[in-house]
């Protein structure tokens, strides 16, 4: 793989990525409302204790959490239900940029005077992978620092050691990264048969449905993931993306785009 | 300049030089087609593109079969052919886009197959859409192409100005290429093609879709090109672009049916009709004396002089009149009857359309 080829095609993708007033928004809003909506829920819960039967089933699952008031369980359980959404971001953003992408390339057919020239559709992959993944894992890690900075300042250290602890810190990231490539790869596989972005996005977003399982499981208090669960749960995403990675390459070749893409 | 569907290798209307699609077929072959040519020798270094028996199938369809052709260097050839002719795919396959499923094939010196990618790096290709990143501008698009063709960023930065300003949109170099008419879009495409300065061009309808203004500004470009000693093959459905453009036309449907150059294709469609005008009007006398002649099926008069339908235009015209001016009429001009190219493509597809219908 040469890599001036994927560097060439990351710079055209950015510039068109900065050019596209509707995907950047889509791509910057959900970031801030993560950040700052876990931070207000926090102050509207702090000054209402949980059920007493909920706050024993999240102290014998998590006992760090017993030195906790009852103000600070309820927003460290609150700010607990935000993690998954801070994953949501690695999988929503490379999402949208890889679909806007390939289908944007389909629809301006740009791509046959691309593979016209000698690029391989290796780099042409990476590249456009590359540009949709990053975007996704600094979205995700941006967004959980600024909101770790944020509980820091306005919470204090107690809640703070709860939203870096192991647990958040694997999920942000190991799984999150995972997801975000996970997330590319089902871009580019629905994008090959889709041509429209936003029902490629539809379809794509199977991606989060056993996120929002999680979310609501712990929402009801059945269980809380921990640090090894989200390590665990990384490596199976790897996994998957690896497989989405073949499937992308066999999907992604010169013939196939040109001949079976509609 | 090329061998005429009875196989006949007519002499050329004004380059004399024998083509080399002009030799003498072997009888396995088709009459347009060219000679088996050892595979593993290089192809003649005058030629820019030589394919044999190349073919692509999609399934159990063949969109392009049993297609051989070769073009000289700084020869311009026209395809010509229906919707779903295969031309797109012709051309795919010479770009080395995509993989032939029979045949073989050399562009410019290169073999299609082992050695695609280097084929890629010689050849410009306009596709059928001009397939621009609008939100970008026109400066920008050609910059990325020339980054994909490993062109330093020097050469990148001359070639863009040099060809911007060829084409006539420097001053609109920084505009994304969304404003642009399209017109404006087929050129700045055009210059894509023409970055890495390839020895070989593929237009792909260059002018579909074109108000008459911005196709007479595309037309010109490419007699530009063609003046610059480019092999180009063009694809277009504008027959008079074709005429005028090309050195020789081919017919296409799914194969190559007829090729040659458009002035011998417009005469072989009409048949061996001869007009002679002559100072007075032709006699009885001088109707029997040139119906004598053994090359002349026909002859009858005319208001200025005569028609003659002549077996073999190009060996009988010296003899019809010779047999005129030994009948003491005065010559004052002979014209041999040429058909419209739509009448040629008319009777060639017309052809192979009775010839499916039969089969």
């Amino acid at each position: 793989m040469r890599i001036a080829w994927v560097v060439a095609v990351l710079e055209r993708e950015a510039a068109e990525l900065l050019r596209n007033r509707l995907l950047l928004l889509s791509i910057l809003g959900p970031p801030i409302v993560i950040v700052i909506g876990p931070v207000v829920l926090g102050k509207l819960v702090a000054g209402r204790p949980l059920p007493a039967g909920l706050a024993g089933t999240l102290v014998a699952g998590r006992p760090e959490w017993a030195s906790l008031n009852p103000g600070d369980l309820a927003a460290a359980y609150s700010f607990q239900q935000f993690l998954l959404f801070f994953l949501m971001l690695p999988a929503f953003i490379p999402l949208s940029i890889a679909t806007f992408s390939i289908i944007g390339e389909k629809q301006s057919r740009t791509l046959e005077a691309v593979l016209a020239t000698p690029i391989r559709t290796a780099e042409l992959l990476a590249g456009k992978a590359i540009a949709a993944a990053v975007p996704g894992i600094a979205g995700g890690l941006i967004a959980y620092l600024g909101f770790a900075g944020l509980v820091r300042v306005l919470y204090g250290p107690a809640l703070f050691a709860i939203v870096s602890a192991p647990d958040w810190l694997a999920a942000t990231f190991l799984l999150g990264p995972a997801i975000a490539l996970l997330s590319v790869m089902l871009g580019v596989l629905v994008s090959s048969r889709a041509n429209d972005p936003r029902t490629a996005q539809q379809i794509g977003a199977v991606i989060v449905v056993p996120l929002v399982a999680v979310v609501i499981a712990q929402a009801a208090g059945r269980f809380l993931v921990d640090a090894t669960g989200y390590g665990l749960a990384a490596v199976g995403v790897l996994v998957l993306a690896a497989v989405g990675l073949r499937a992308g390459s066999w999907l992604f070749a010169r013939e196939a785009i040109l001949t079976r893409w509609r | 300049m090329t061998g005429d569907a009875s196989g006949t290798c007519l002499a050329a209307g004004v380059d004399q030089r024998p083509a080399p699609a002009c030799r003498r077929p072997a009888p396995a072959h088709r009459a347009w087609q060219t000679p088996p040519v050892d595979p593993s020798a290089p192809s003649p270094p005058d030629l820019a593109v030589w394919a044999e028996g190349l073919g692509r199938r999609f399934g159990d369809r063949w969109a392009v079969r049993d297609l051989s052709l070769e073009l000289r260097r700084g020869e311009v050839f026209g395809l010509l052919g229906p919707n779903g002719a295969g031309k797109t795919t012709t051309i795919r396959l010479l770009a080395a886009l995509i993989a032939p499923s029979a045949g073989r094939a050399r562009v410019d010196g290169l073999d299609l197959v082992r050695e695609a990618d280097r084929v890629r790096s010689r050849v410009g290709v306009l596709t059928e859409a001009p397939g621009l990143y609008e939100k970008l501008s026109a400066a920008r698009n050609l910059d990325f192409f020339g980054k994909l063709q490993g062109l330093p960023a020097a050469v990148r930065a001359e070639r863009i100005e040099r060809l911007l300003r060829l084409f006539d949109l420097w001053d609109r170099r920084l505009e994304p290429t969304g404003t642009f008419s399209k017109g404006m879009k087929q050129k700045l495409a055009i210059a894509r093609a023409l970055l890495h300065d390839p020895p070989v061009l593929f237009l792909d309808e260059p002018t579909a879709a074109l108000d008459p203004e911005a196709a007479a500004v595309v037309r010109d470009a490419i007699a530009t090109l063609r003046g610059q000693g480019r092999t180009i093959v063009l694809c277009t459905h504008v027959l008079p672009e074709a005429e005028r453009l090309c050195d020789r036309i081919g017919f296409l449907r799914t194969t190559l049916l007829r090729v040659d150059t458009p002035a011998r294709l417009r005469t072989a469609t009409a048949g061996g009709r001869v007009h002679v005008r002559l100072a007075a009007p032709a006699g009885p006398d001088l109707l029997a004396a040139v119906g004598a002649d053994a090359g002349v099926i026909e002859a009858r008069a005319t208001a200025d002089g005569l028609v003659a339908e002549l077996r073999d235009p190009e060996a009988d015209t010296p003899a019809l009149v010779r047999a005129i001016v030994a009948a003491d009429a005065a010559v004052l001009e002979v014209r041999r009857e040429a058909a419209t190219l739509e009448e040629v493509y008319f009777e060639v597809m017309g052809a192979r359309a009775d010839t499916d219908a039969a089969a």
